[in-house]
């Protein structure tokens, strides 16, 4: 009995990773994205072009890795668009993220809807994806009691993402062109000024951001085996995502703390009534709560950030100062 | 020879809308290559779509009175919009600001319909969107006043809380929850449409809902407000630079409370004005107007006459494209997003050169502004 109460918590844990790792995707492709100072809110469109086209080129090719290179390609093509117009052409940000995010979204549901009513590929029929997105053990680790099965027993692309989120902060805050990134999106005149191609730099990073944000929607449509119908497979997390970077302060490896964060909220939803019914002393007044709080809660935490970081003024945001502004250099 | 990008001050109208339409033009050809691709007919589809079926139809007159459904929210939540923009307040909370204001009015009309007279009721409906979106598009307008939070994120965050409050409205059964049908199993919204709905004005087999009329009528005086008024010229100076309003003499942090308040009252009565005329709440009640307004307040550039030309043909681009997908089959009713989406695209793209021109960099260190 007392080893199944357990088995629930390592099954709480193993959840949490398997169904928010998307979040962390979507999160440190726009702290990419936001660093190099163009705030980009097309994060859920560009997640579900990602989604479909890494689907289906991937079930085609029966090959995970031919899956994730389209999708990071379509991702990054998304990304290109926004740096085009953005950085080369000067439009409006926010006008063209969000357009971005209905585009993608129209683009997503016009592919997906349009091969459904010819022959929809299904994940089943397809063994070489199906086998490389089974979990892999991690030697030892997984061994670990409660936690073990929960973290370290995964499939490929959560320890992708990981990897991602890790070698992203290293990039950002240990490496020169790291410094040149925030540079540009801190005063872009300024790193100009001392000879940083700003317009090369926004371009490299808003496509390799937009690109990683591109696996998080594959990995989503994974996650679902594949199974498309009228609701979309991104779902709002790519507006989660936005939230996130807030709630990590733009820092790729709290990303991954929360990451956690938002991604227990979320569990609960799901799952927290096992969690009632196997310790109902302690956690039965789980049930009660609403699922849709649970579903609001990651916004209205972000928000409290949000007012909270704003109130304090304090130096040590990672908000990107230049963040939103297109950078003219003739009028450095 | 090098070229370079300098601004320009000012674009011939004619010009402008040269551009314009050559980017509309362009988007739809490359929709029609897409079309062909699926062996669909460009043409047919498109003249199914721009005529919304209306044409050979008997009941022509049924499918103008829906389209006039999805225009009215649009163009007045656009119009409202733009008060915003104007002063480069990113109010991208049109979303939540309507769901709160559609949930007020549903109130007033569930609580009081029974018991006052129609018109009555409606004006209340109105009243009680317009205070519940106000307050919730100031609250973010105060913040950004008083502590500088951003607001455009902050107006995201809460389009979603406010999202999840009206799932939770529409999901959750019991004895307190009136928005709810008490007779169904299933959660679902209860239609109060038998006890107030907004009138209709017969012309004909046509009817002519007074939100329509209103609409108009608030767009005209929205464009004398901003045209000439104080406060519209307050909003265009706050617009223009901060610092000139404030050297001014003008009360800045005021005038951007106000008209963020009146941009989110507004927002609130094209709720009341939705959900009057349907006469039941919906978790999809904003049809996300809030999103297409934003994109149709910019494709206007905030001004107020093209924002009603051109929701009315984003309106024709949403609501044809659901006719032509019955007739269509293998063109999912998607397209019309992916249409919109590469329309503005290209209109972003051909706003460039409205604002800028490209001109080779002359030798003999001749160097046009200061950089």
């Amino acid at each position: 009995m007392e080893m199944d109460k357990l088995g629930v918590v390592t099954a709480f844990i193993h959840n949490i990773v398997v169904y928010n790792i998307p979040l962390l995707y979507g999160t440190v492709g726009e702290i990419m994205v936001e660093k190099s100072g163009s705030l980009n809110l097309g994060v859920e469109g560009i997640m579900a072009v990602g989604a479909i086209f890494g689907y289906i080129v991937g079930c085609y090719a029966n090959s995970l890795a031919v899956g994730i290179l389209t999708a990071f390609l379509m991702g990054a093509l998304c990304g290109l668009l926004f740096a085009a117009l953005t950085v080369s052409l000067q439009a409006n940000q926010n006008i063209t993220g969000l357009t971005l995010t209905t585009f993608g979204l129209g683009v997503y549901f016009f592919v997906g809807n349009g091969l459904k009513a010819v022959k929809w590929p299904a994940m089943n029929d397809y063994s070489h994806i199906k086998q490389g997105f089974a979990n892999i053990a991690i030697p030892g680790l997984s061994k670990l009691p409660v936690v073990g099965e929960g973290l370290f027993h995964h499939n490929l692309l959560v320890y992708l993402g990981v990897v991602i989120a890790v070698a992203m902060w290293w990039y950002l805050n240990r490496t020169t062109p790291g410094l040149r990134l925030r540079a540009v999106g801190e005063n872009p005149g300024a790193a100009d000024s001392v000879g940083v191609n700003v317009k090369r730099c926004k371009y490299i990073h808003i496509c390799i951001g937009c690109g990683i944000m591109g696996l998080g929607g594959y990995y989503m449509g994974l996650n679902m085996s594949g199974s498309f119908s009228s609701s979309c497979w991104i779902n709002g997390y790519g507006w989660i995502a936005v939230a996130l970077v807030i709630f990590a302060n733009w820092n790729p490896a709290m990303a991954i703390l929360g990451t956690f964060v938002f991604g227990f909220f979320n569990t609960l939803r799901v799952s927290g009534g096992g969690l009632a019914a196997a310790f109902p002393g302690a956690l039965g007044w789980l049930a009660g709560i609403p699922s849709q709080l649970y579903q609001a809660l990651p916004f209205i935490i972000t928000a409290l950030v949000l007012v909270g970081s704003s109130m304090k003024k304090t130096s040590n945001s990672g908000a990107p100062a230049a963040l939103g502004a297109n950078y003219f250099r003739e009028e450095r | 020879m090098r070229f370079h990008v300098v601004k320009r001050d000012n674009c011939p109208l004619w010009k402008k809308l040269g551009l314009y339409l050559l980017a509309v033009a362009v988007a739809l050809t490359l929709g029609g290559l897409v079309l062909l691709a699926l062996d669909v007919d460009p043409m047919a589809y498109y003249s199914r779509m721009f005529t919304m079926g209306m044409v050979g139809n008997k009941i022509a007159y049924k499918t103008f009175e829906n389209y006039l459904k999805v225009f009215v929210p649009l163009a007045l939540t656009s119009v409202a919009l733009s008060l915003a923009f104007k002063m480069r307040f990113w109010n991208i909370g049109g979303e939540g600001q309507f769901i709160l204001g559609a949930i007020a009015a549903a109130t007033v009309a569930f609580k009081l319909g029974s018991a006052l007279p129609a018109p009555l009721t409606l004006i209340l409906m109105c009243l009680a969107a317009m205070l519940a979106a106000g307050l919730y598009g100031a609250l973010v307008a105060v913040l950004k006043v008083k502590f500088g939070t951003n607001e455009t994120l902050m107006t995201l965050m809460l389009n979603y809380i406010a999202l999840y409050f009206v799932t939770f409205l529409g999901e959750t059964q019991a004895d307190w929850n009136f928005f709810l049908d008490k007779t169904s199993v299933r959660p679902i919204f209860a239609s109060f449409a038998k006890t107030v709905s907004f009138p209709r004005i017969p012309m004909g087999k046509f009817g002519l809902n007074i939100c329509v009329i209103l609409t108009f009528l608030i767009g005209i005086l929205v464009f004398i407000y901003l045209k000439y008024t104080k406060h519209g010229y307050e909003i265009a100076v706050v617009g223009d630079s901060v610092g000139t309003a404030r050297y001014a003499g003008m009360k800045v942090d005021r005038i951007v409370l106000r008209t963020v308040f009146l941009s989110a009252c507004l927002i609130g009565l094209a709720s009341a004005f939705k959900v009057g005329t349907a006469g039941v709440l919906s978790t999809s009640i904003t049809d996300d107007v809030g999103w297409t307004g934003i994109i149709v307040a910019w494709l206007s550039q905030l001004n107020t006459a093209a924002i009603f030309v051109v929701s009315a043909l984003i309106g024709v681009l949403h609501y044809g494209s659901t006719v032509a997908a019955a007739t269509f089959a293998r063109v999912d009713s998607s397209f019309a997003n992916m249409l919109q989406g590469v329309i503005l695209f290209l209109v972003l793209a051909a706003d460039f050169y409205t604002r800028f021109k490209i001109v080779p960099v002359q030798k003999g260190g001749n160097s046009h502004g200061n950089g």
